[in-house]
């Protein structure tokens, strides 16, 4: 029997049972539409993640800290995996450092990371929140995603940047209108001569606090969109970004955190962290090496990338064994139709073995109806799965910007190989499930067969 | 020196025998059967004389218990399944009572099924299952499906079917049974025609001893799977 008449009688079996065919290749089609819907998914999350990361230079950012310090603000018991000198040096991260830092090749700038808490006010509404301290070169770079205004123009401009979250918790919608409104940033500081003739009675009635509050009002230059996922941009979604050069004439605190204090050394603090942007992600290797010859210890996101790969890997896996589920149940509703289709079709069987049918061409027979079946439902199924992409997509979208103005996000990647991949897949399972169905009818008598009623 | 030629069929001591439930009942036992080529043979006897057993035996639709079957040289009972399936798509051409024809497909279809699995190409089994549908003097109704066909012309259909691959021995298993006098007599009258014609040797079960005493050359009467006569017709 040829290759095509085996697929033609394939085919024109399942085109007398349509309903029955139309409702196993539908079994086939929840399945597959499933397991594309989910892949695609987790290859959509990593796609989008990645592009952020790419587009915040966080794989071009090294963060320096002073020698044998962990990340600033995490637990020491979930340490990250910070790279450190091989000697412990007790060098403080000082503008000094940030000088040398800056000094070493294929690194583009170097910049302290400050931050001090403030009340922040806009309009009528006030919030508590971290008022970060940015060069106008950083924030003038893709990391940081202006969409409505400008970058403030020098270290020293009188202006800050906010986002369109801090936005709306403020109350303001329009994010454009905003551009050129005040921003009120309240400070605490300490009068350390007051704090040195410290009297409990005075600050107790109020007349002499070492604590006092400032306040300052800066012109909005520039609103940050909102990420969807991650990156830079999302680290200062929340905060408040303020020049270096202003930022010194705010009267504050000189540490933000209790972790600042520990840090001391001869009586510097040093700033709590460094961020160097290099060039390019190949400068890695030789910039970090400088930093630790300087004393400092490094954490790079580039050497996590692995990490995140196997991670992605990971879902990936758990999102497939889902789709599995539903593969499983359509192969063994495959077996049921074929098994089915051979009690019907015992006559048929025996009169193609009395015309001179093998047992391999009955076989072929079978098997290429479970095929078939598992083309239209692989095809369908993609359809399906890109289908409810698509509805997930709008819906979540839909929510997103109205909930928190997040704009258009495709939450799905469709690769070409993953249609290609499910079709193949779902061949491959369908004629699996037809391989007992395919052998049973083989092995059918012809003289029981041509008895069969 | 002469040489004896060979009979086209030769069974030799013949048994079949089924396991029903925990009894073992004998189909046939110790059949032996000689067959000239260019014959028409005619199997009668008694309802579960064992002729049906006898013709798949033939057909190579059932292997035997015991005994040897040789059809044109080829020991048939030593055969495996692969070679069997080849023996029925070339070397035999059977017709049952009950036509066994596929409902679904039409009368030219049904007739290309044996040329499917032989491999031969579609334009050309078309031909040739249109000119077998001449043959038998169904060329009209080639198109038809088999529940559109009266009796006779099932059964004729199923002549050509079984005449596709060019065999040289033809089976028919009660192929009047399911006929009326005048059409049971127009398809042995058939068959007798291509026996007469093409040379093909025939082997007809039938109860009716009185149609195939006309048309068969030899009657051999079975009677609880024994052969108890052998009849030659003048």
């Amino acid at each position: 029997m040829r290759f095509p008449d085996a697929v033609e009688f394939a085919l024109a079996s399942l085109g007398k049972r349509r309903l029955r065919t139309f409702l196993t290749a539908a079994g086939v089609m929840i399945g597959i539409g499933a397991l594309v819907s989910m892949i695609s998914f987790g290859k959509g999350m990593q796609k989008n993640i990645t592009r952020a990361f790419e587009a915040s230079d966080l794989f071009t950012t090294v963060t320096v800290l002073a020698g044998g310090a962990e990340m600033p603000g995490t637990d020491p018991d979930s340490r990250r995996p910070v790279t450190k000198p091989s000697v412990r040096t007790d060098a403080v991260l000082d503008d000094a450092a940030v000088a040398a830092l800056s000094g070493i090749p294929g690194v583009a700038m170097a910049y302290p990371d400050i931050g001090f808490p403030a009340m922040v006010g806009f309009g009528g509404e006030e919030e508590f929140r971290l008022v970060r301290v940015l060069p106008a070169a950083a924030a003038a770079s893709r990391a940081v995603k202006i969409k409505w205004g400008r970058a403030y123009a020098s270290d020293d401009e009188a202006g800050v940047i906010v986002s369109r979250t801090i936005l709306r918790r403020l109350g303001e919608k329009d994010p454009a209108a905003a551009v050129g409104k005040t921003v009120r940033i309240t400070t605490v500081s300490i009068d350390i001569g007051k704090l040195a003739t410290l009297n409990i009675g005075a600050i107790l009635s109020g007349q002499s606090s070492p604590v006092s509050q400032e306040a300052y009002e800066f012109p909005v230059v520039g609103v940050m969109e909102v990420s969807a996922f991650g990156g830079e941009a999302g680290m200062t979604e929340s905060a408040v970004m303020i020049p270096p050069g202003t930022a010194k004439r705010i009267k504050r605190l000189p540490f933000s955190s209790v972790w600042d204090l520990f840090r001391m050394r001869a009586g510097t603090i040093g700033y709590s962290a460094v961020t160097v942007k290099l060039r390019s992600l190949g400068d890695l290797a030789a910039v970090r090496t400088r930093i630790h010859e300087l004393g400092f210890a490094t954490f790079a996101l580039a050497d996590q990338f692995d990490e995140i790969t196997r991670a992605f890997y990971f879902m990936d896996m758990f999102l497939a064994a889902v789709g599995m589920i539903a593969i499983v149940v359509a192969a063994l509703g495959i077996v049921n139709t074929m098994v089915m289709s051979i009690l019907e079709r015992y006559r048929e069987i025996g009169v193609m073995k009395a015309v001179g049918a093998s047992d391999g061409d009955i076989k072929r027979i079978f098997f290429f109806e479970s095929g078939a079946i598992g083309l239209l439902g692989g095809v369908a199924g993609c359809l399906l799965g890109w289908a409810v992409s698509q509805v997930i997509n709008r819906v979540v979208n839909f929510y997103a910007a109205r909930q928190a103005g997040v704009p258009y996000v495709d939450y799905f990647a469709f690769p070409v190989w993953i249609f290609l991949g499910a079709i193949g897949f779902a061949v491959l399972v369908s004629l699996v499930a037809g391989l007992y169905p395919a052998r049973r009818a083989a092995r059918v008598d012809p003289v029981v067969a041509l008895r069969h009623d | 020196m002469s040489t004896v030629a060979r009979p086209f069929i030769e069974a030799r001591s013949l048994s079949r025998t089924y396991l029903i439930g925990e009894v073992r009942v004998a189909a046939l036992d110790d059949v032996s059967l000689a067959v000239e080529a260019g014959r028409f043979v005619a199997v009668t006897g008694a309802s579960g004389s064992g002729k049906s057993t006898l013709l798949n035996l033939l057909g190579g639709l059932d292997t035997p218990t015991a005994g040897s079957i040789e059809v044109d040289g080829s020991l048939i009972s030593a055969m495996d399944r692969e070679a069997l399936a080849r023996y029925r798509r070339f070397g035999v051409g059977m017709i049952f009572q009950s036509f066994n024809l596929i409902a679904a497909r039409t009368a030219l279809e049904n007739v290309e099924l044996p040329l499917v699995f032989a491999g031969v190409d579609k334009k050309e089994r078309k031909r040739r299952a249109a000119d077998l549908l001449d043959q038998v003097g169904l060329a009209q109704r080639a198109g038809h499906r088999p529940p559109e066909l009266s009796g006779g012309e099932q059964q004729r259909v199923a002549v050509a079917r079984a005449l596709a691959n060019g065999p040289g021995l033809l089976l028919a298993d009660e192929p009047t049974g399911n006929l009326d006098s005048r059409t049971s007599r127009e398809i042995v009258g058939l068959l007798a025609g291509l026996n007469r014609d093409r040379g093909l040797t025939v082997v007809m079960v039938s109860h009716e001893e009185a149609l195939v005493r006309e048309f068969a050359h030899e009657i051999v009467r079975l009677r609880d799977g024994r052969v108890v006569a052998t009849e030659g017709i003048s």
